[in-house]
């Protein structure tokens, strides 16, 4: 069973994910960000979930590890639509909507493929397996399409305020996570501070979600921060 | 080139990308796993055999034991 600290910073966590959908609906933001409140609506009940897994058959059993990675693979197909939902927000003046369906379906069909052919390695093939290792693939696709998107809003010098900060808090969560890991690997004997700042870091996105949503409307735009100079 | 090509060479080179950036990361790690769905604490990865996973129904409830080969 997790601690009094993990169970604190789970809950704190979950009712981050709660507000996130409460700050859309009273800023009338659901329709809009369809599927990046999908993706938190299902965070909540995922967590809600687990917790109803793990007091019931405990933190060491098969079923709170396989409802866990089931369910996380589940998160990031999520997460996934959700980042596919800023990339049609940030391209849709350019009529792309076609050709960004395209490239998801293709994608997301590369990346189960890839899990498969990994999987397929294995003497048993059990789709538990293939859902973990999804999950694992997706998440690593997720942080690219972060960063390419990055890229797309600095050069077609993108001026909507809440756009731009829910893209920069998904890109600013991969890369917590993924510095998170790197220092996990490069400092080993750091468990003990590990344990609790794992679990925080997953308060950054629904917490900056809920701020652009709450704080942030959707009219307000960014001031150039600088002309270009035309040479005479 | 057609958009629909460039799209596509987009595509792979994103999962290519994404894929070797895994490699990396996962060749240089420990062998735990990044798990950025939530604040619920990650259970251990019940399969390590290898890539195989353990079986879920086998014979008995009796718990596995650590697996002799890694």
């Amino acid at each position: 069973m997790p601690g009094l600290t993990n169970s604190i910073i789970w809950l704190v966590g979950t009712l981050l994910e709660g507000s996130v959908l409460v700050c859309a609906l009273k800023t009338k933001s659901l329709r809009r960000y369809l599927f990046l409140n999908v993706y938190m609506a299902l965070s909540f009940l995922v967590s809600v979930a687990r917790f109803e897994v793990l007091i019931r058959w405990g933190y060491t059993s098969l079923e709170y590890a396989y409802f866990y990675f089931y369910s996380d693979a589940l998160l990031t197909l999520g997460l996934y639509f959700a980042l596919l939902n800023l990339y049609s927000l940030v391209f849709d003046e350019m009529k792309v909507e076609r050709y960004l369906r395209l490239g998801a379906v293709v994608l997301l069909g590369g990346t189960a493929w890839f899990s498969y052919a990994v999987i397929n390695q294995s003497s048993h093939r059990i789709l538990s397996h293939f859902a973990f290792e999804l999950s694992q693939n997706l998440y690593f696709v997720g942080l690219v399409l972060t960063y390419v998107l990055w890229g797309a809003i600095l050069k077609l010098r993108e001026t909507r305020t809440r756009l731009i900060q829910l893209v920069l808090a998904l890109g600013i969560y991969f890369s917590a996570f993924a510095a998170d890991y790197a220092l996990r690997n490069l400092y080993p004997n750091l468990q003990p501070v590990f344990q609790y700042l794992t679990p925080t870091l997953a308060w950054i996105l629904p917490a900056a979600w809920a701020y652009a949503f709450l704080c942030v409307s959707e009219e307000t735009r960014l001031a150039p921060s600088s002309l270009a100079a035309v040479s005479r | 080139m057609s958009r629909r090509l460039i799209v596509l060479l987009l595509a792979m080179l994103v999962l290519v990308g994404a894929m070797s950036l895994k490699t990396v990361v996962v060749t240089h790690g420990d062998g735990s796993v990044i798990m950025a769905n939530g604040s619920a604490p990650p259970p251990p990865v019940p399969w390590k055999n290898g890539g195989t996973p353990v079986q879920v129904l086998g014979n008995g409830s009796a718990p596995p034991p650590p697996v002799p080969w890694k």
